[in-house]
């Protein structure tokens, strides 16, 4: 029975609709993996060396049992923001003659295919093997790898019990990051030692190894407990989201608008009650961050802006671009409906500028504490932001029209490349380019202001061409609507 | 009213829609019928300009639906959930739709009101999006929304299905007295025969995309199609 859900698993991925799409990035995710895996190997073979240039002087087995539970502290909290539920896939099955001791096992095993189990063996593993079996003998290694895979099972099951334990879990993802972060800083200020700990620990195997069994009986038990927990609460609702009150809101700063504001609100509703969507728009603000690691004093100081212009208009324009990638695609459940009614198509495309100059417009003022590192980061962020309203707009909603794909905007963002096409991947090459092609020949006559004045009025110009670029995008959408209706009827 | 000139659509090598000629007046109850794959809902998109057409053209009161936007002034339709903006709650949805006809939003409000009978209760102030609704429920807001546009033109896929038995009942009497009142064409497909003879005063059987019947109901209709399927 296992195989054969394994089978339909298997089945579902490689004939999914949008399986070209999904199969490129999974091997673009792959590459990703490959790459993290391979720093584990790497880690984990010469962890004695590392650990020696990385705390010279101290005692390699102590720095490296030390690490052990605080590794695994981290991987809880990451694991309770990116290990998914495995929910959804169990339905069909649940009326059938299953038992459901089967289908539990099911979800059970299939919860550990995840990368966060793999990672773990291959940094720790090595040198469980290499060094300890060289220093402490057979039997203890042999403990080491037990208690390390006990902390994985236990670590896994965990997650997965309080994750369908606490419904809710954005506060409950607070409060495990602030059980470690509060830990890891006790830790910091020696008050209580978490390495110490982990340290005490291992040192306690490495005299008594089967003492590693209690690990492996703390794994069983929250393995048990996580299986007697989803047989009684096997219900579909009772596994998803608990839904509270939904009220009726009005953005009343877009009324003044007119039928414009009323389709820009309908739009930043669908923005604020979606999970894709809400990820995509809180990845924006994590953006602003970005400066700090493009900008470096040395270029500011010799206006080297051409090498700081891709985090410019990147950060500045985040929203036009992680939002714009996907346009219509967001409506695509109701893309008939938005068809039939009567709604002026030239409306429609001005609702998209509007957000798009309001989402740009704030985070470009956000983004403006860069001008206490210098004010030349500000006229940098002038032009960006003149570019991404005035083109960038143009260029997103360009491309949109050549999107029929379908987007289920229900799950998280993260990790997400249900809906990703070509016209992504294409997408970001004209929007960045373009500015870099203004900047270029200014930067090669040493012209760096030149530069930037040029992109900000290239943007200004085409900021006030706008009615012209709306025309020219109500035309293509005109011609293009049958093929992106049918496209997401799928 | 509505005129279907050469009409046709393909998928795949295989004809959809193959309607050469058809006249629907206006004042019309039209019940389309046929069994899955005969073309309704296709006919249907084509006629809401959802659809391009590989061939003929569907004329609006004269007007090519696919060449201006004039239809959308008079014309309701609700085919399926795709038509709902499920993220909205009932009430914004209702607004939202009442905003594109001019009608504000104590309108609205005023007009939901008569429809209190018909929502049973269910739909108005239940703290829910549209998605969160049964499909039953989720019709009844279609079906809602649409005939508050005040349309000339109403365009019903399959509003039956779904429905429990009084709104059913209810919905039948509402198509008769607005066709009454109003002057109200409605197209309407259904797998019901029982409804569909019920409540069109003239039926239009398809298979395969073409239509093979096309009559007035009377006494003997519901039999006739009876046995035309039962073959």
């Amino acid at each position: 029975m296992l195989s054969t859900f394994l089978n339909h698993q298997w089945k579902d991925f490689w004939r999914s609709r949008n399986k070209a799409g999904s199969i490129a990035a999974n091997i673009l995710l792959g590459f990703f993996m490959l790459y993290f895996l391979v720093v584990a190997i790497g880690v984990g073979f010469w962890m004695a060396m590392i650990i020696g240039k990385a705390f010279p002087g101290q005692n390699v087995i102590t720095v490296f049992n030390g690490f052990i539970l605080y590794y695994f502290l981290f991987d809880l909290a990451i694991r309770t923001q990116m290990q998914e539920l495995p929910t959804l896939s169990i339905v069909p099955y649940l009326h059938l003659n299953i038992p459901k001791k089967t289908i539990v096992n099911f979800l059970n095993i299939k919860s550990l295919f995840s990368f966060f189990n793999l990672l773990p063996l291959f940094i720790f593993i090595p040198f469980s093997v290499i060094k300890i079996g060289a220093t402490y003998g057979a039997i203890t290694s042999l403990m080491y790898v037990l208690s390390i895979i006990s902390l994985i099972v236990f670590n896994n099951y965990l997650v997965l019990y309080l994750k369908r334990k606490s419904i809710n879990n954005f506060i409950y993802f607070i409060c495990i990051i602030g059980f470690v972060a509060v830990l890891a800083g006790l830790d910091y200020f020696k008050i209580i030692s978490v390495r110490n700990a982990s340290n005490f620990i291992f040192v306690a195997i490495a005299k008594y190894p089967f003492l590693a069994l209690v690990f492996t009986l703390a794994a069983g038990l929250i393995f048990v407990l996580n299986s007697k927990y989803l047989r009684a609460n096997l219900y579909t609702e009772e596994l998803s989201t608990k839904d509270d009150k939904k009220v009726s809101t009005d953005y009343a700063f877009l009324n003044r608008f007119g039928r414009v504001g009323e389709l820009a609100a309908l739009e930043l509703k669908l923005i604020l009650r979606h999970k894709r969507s809400r990820g995509s728009i809180l990845m924006g603000f994590a953006f602003l961050a970005y400066g700090f690691i493009f900008y470096k004093d040395k270029m500011i100081a010799n206006d080297d802006f051409g090498k700081m212009l891709f985090a410019a208009v990147f950060m500045t324009g985040i929203s036009i671009i992680s939002y714009g990638q996907f346009m219509f695609a967001w409506q695509s459940t109701h893309f008939d409906g938005l068809l039939v009614n009567k709604i002026d198509f030239k409306n429609f495309i001005k609702a998209k500028f509007l957000l798009f100059t309001i989402s740009c417009t704030i985070i470009t003022v956000l983004a403006s504490f860069y001008g206490f590192m210098s004010y030349k980061l500000l006229l940098l962020h002038l032009a960006a932001y003149l570019y991404n309203i005035g083109f960038a707009t143009v260029i997103v909603l360009y491309f949109a029209t050549l999107n029929y794909k379908r987007l289920d905007i229900t799950k998280s963002a993260s990790f997400n490349w249900q809906g990703v096409g070509a016209t992504q991947w294409i997408l970001g090459l004209p929007f960045i380019l373009i500015p870099i092609l203004i900047y270029v020949p200014f930067g090669i006559m040493n012209k760096p202001y030149y530069g930037l004045a040029a992109i900000g009025l290239f943007g200004l110009i085409t900021l006030l061409m706008r009615n012209f670029w709306i025309n020219l995008l109500v035309k293509r959408f005109e011609k293009q609507r049958y093929k992106i209706a049918e496209g997401f009827r799928e | 009213m509505l005129t279907f000139k050469n009409l046709k659509k393909t998928y795949g090598g295989r004809t959809v829609v193959d309607i050469n000629n058809l006249n629907i007046r206006s004042g019309e109850t039209i019940g389309l019928v046929g069994n899955n794959g005969a073309g309704k809902t296709t006919l249907f998109r084509m006629l809401l300009d959802l659809i391009r057409p590989d061939s003929g053209e569907v004329l609006s009161k004269d007007q090519n639906v696919a060449q201006n936007d004039h239809w959308k002034d008079y014309t309701a339709s609700y085919l399926d959930e795709g038509f709902l903006i499920d993220y909205l709650t009932p009430e914004e949805y209702f607004t939202f739709i009442g905003s594109l006809h001019n009608l504000s939003v104590a309108h609205v409000v005023d007009y939901l009101r008569q429809y209190e009978e018909f929502f049973n209760g269910e739909i108005l102030n239940r703290g829910k999006y549209i998605r969160d609704f049964s499909k039953g429920n989720q019709n009844k807001v279609g079906i809602a929304a649409a005939l508050m546009q005040k349309p000339e033109l109403l365009v019903l896929d399959e509003p039956f299905a779904n429905l429990d038995p009084t709104t059913q009942i209810r919905l039948k009497s509402l198509i008769k007295s607005l066709k009454q009142t109003h002057r109200l064409t409605t197209l309407i497909s259904s797998h019901d025969l029982n409804h569909v003879t019920d409540v069109c005063d003239r039926i239009i059987l398809l298979e395969k995309g073409l239509i093979i019947k096309d009559f007035h109901t009377d006494e003997n209709s519901l039999k006739e199609l009876e046995a035309y399927f039962s073959e």
